[in-house]
């Protein structure tokens, strides 16, 4: 999906939070959203996903309007916060919320448990899981509605090695042809691995967007320099 | 003792204490939860100034709203051609005005600190209003209905609004906490202490039917 950004403000008690002139997201690529703690980050994504207001500015999807891609779009969120229930209900529940049907679902099921393995979780509490096991449910019930534009915010900052490579994989086969990936993280190996274009935030702003090669080898902005250590 | 002598009369009066507190409890919380939810998780100029009032009327006097059904209900009163007065449905619209506040206040605080939370994580997987709200009332079921047990414990051990409106009138509008005032009065203190017995297992099976309903969300 393509998103476009333009003018884009967020003020919190008169405090701009967010301020994108311009932002442009294409078709079939992967993102990472990499900047320190408060740069905006996560209310630009959930701005992009509909969960927040902006106080002024466009966000455009496909030239098309929010409501009109609304079911297009998912966002796992930071929180990682699980609905009462198993670990199945969890995460069939956005499909649920899409009124799929049964058959769809079992089928979407079977292509998404194998990847962690969480079979044996599937009726357990979900209240009862460890962090590493709530953010792959969090992850797979995102994953599994295979929207156009999916946000990842964090999603593996619980996980061990594996499940990140597993989950990492997961992330890297979503983005095909008009479906596009955004991975919010302060990974930047994670960056490096699964990322086709990368955008560094500071205070509310982008100040830097491009291939990962160009940002990661030939980074103008100082504090990126100062961040990759170059 | 002369309670035992006029069952009739004394099973008239629990029916009535149950009758009453349990319609006010479930107006009161079907008024509550439904405007309590909203008013959690919308952001209003005035919220604060409602949060206060509420807070205000939670700890209100049942004598107080007691007085302000009477008046109400009065002959002269805004509603008095509808002569409610010294009848069960006075009883019941007092209850109900006294414990609405505890109920709203108690499901807006909680679901204040859960709600938005809860709606932003249905909303990031594409849930409609309703499947948001379904989800806030399966969530904070526990939350919920220990704000209904508060409700109802504040209806069932009441007096004074029902004292007032109800006029404590012999198999009509007498309850168990108006006769037991009344007894008590005229130093019947054994049918006093009887029926204040009955109440009060009374309320621990109602409170424990709503604590079970409330499931293993409470430990």
């Amino acid at each position: 999906m393509k998103v476009f950004v333009h003018k884009a403000v967020k003020k919190y008690n008169n405090n701009i939070v967010l301020s994108i002139d311009n932002l442009n997201l294409e078709d079939g690529k992967i993102y990472a959203v990499i900047g320190l703690n408060g740069s905006g980050k996560t209310t630009l994504m959930e701005s992009i996903a509909g969960l927040k207001d902006l106080s002024s500015g466009i966000i455009k999807y496909n030239n098309l309007n929010l409501e009109n891609v609304k079911n297009d779009i998912s966002i796992m969120l930071q929180s990682n916060y699980l609905f009462n229930g198993s670990v199945l209900s969890n995460i069939i529940c956005g499909l649920k919320f899409r009124k799929y049907k049964e058959a769809e679902i079992k089928k979407r099921l079977a292509k998404y448990l194998s990847i962690f393995n969480i079979q044996e979780l599937l009726n357990k509490d979900s209240k009862k899981l460890s962090g590493g096991e709530q953010e792959k449910v969090c992850l797979l019930r995102s994953a599994i509605l295979e929207t156009n534009l999916t946000i990842f915010d964090e999603p593996t900052s619980s996980m061990d090695i594996e499940s990140t490579l597993k989950a990492e994989e997961l992330i890297k086969n979503m983005a095909d042809g008009h479906r596009t990936v955004v991975v919010i993280t302060h990974d930047i190996y994670q960056a490096k691995r699964i990322a086709d274009e990368v955008i560094f935030m500071d205070s509310g702003k982008v100040i830097e967007i491009g291939k990962k090669e160009d940002i990661f080898n030939n980074p103008k902005h100082n504090l990126i320099k100062a961040i990759l250590n170059i | 003792m002369d309670i035992f002598n006029n069952l009739t009369e004394i099973r008239g009066i629990i029916y009535m204490s149950l009758f009453v507190s349990i319609s006010s409890t479930l107006i009161a919380s079907l008024l509550g939860i439904s405007l309590g939810i909203p008013a959690a998780l919308k952001e209003f100029r005035l919220k604060k100034y409602l949060i206060r009032i509420t807070n205000t009327l939670m700890s209100l006097p049942p004598v107080l709203m007691g007085l302000v059904t009477y008046l109400l209900l009065s002959r002269n009163g805004p509603l008095g051609s509808l002569r409610l007065l010294f009848t069960p449905t006075a009883m019941i619209l007092a209850q109900t005005l006294l414990i609405f506040p505890i109920i709203f206040g108690l499901v807006m605080s909680s679901i204040s600190k859960s709600g938005s939370e809860i709606k932003r994580n249905c909303l990031s997987l594409g849930a409609n209003n309703m499947d948001i709200i379904m989800t806030i009332l399966k969530e904070s079921r526990a939350q919920i209905l220990t704000s209904v047990t508060a409700g109802y414990g504040r209806a069932i051990s009441e007096v004074g609004a029902v004292m007032m409106v109800g006029g404590n009138i012999k198999g009509y509008t007498r309850v168990m906490t108006t006769y037991i005032a009344l007894e008590t009065g005229k130093g019947n203190f054994s049918n006093a202490i009887i029926i204040g017995v009955i109440l009060l297992l009374i309320s621990f099976v109602i409170n424990f039917i709503l604590l079970k309903l409330q499931g293993s969300d409470v430990s």
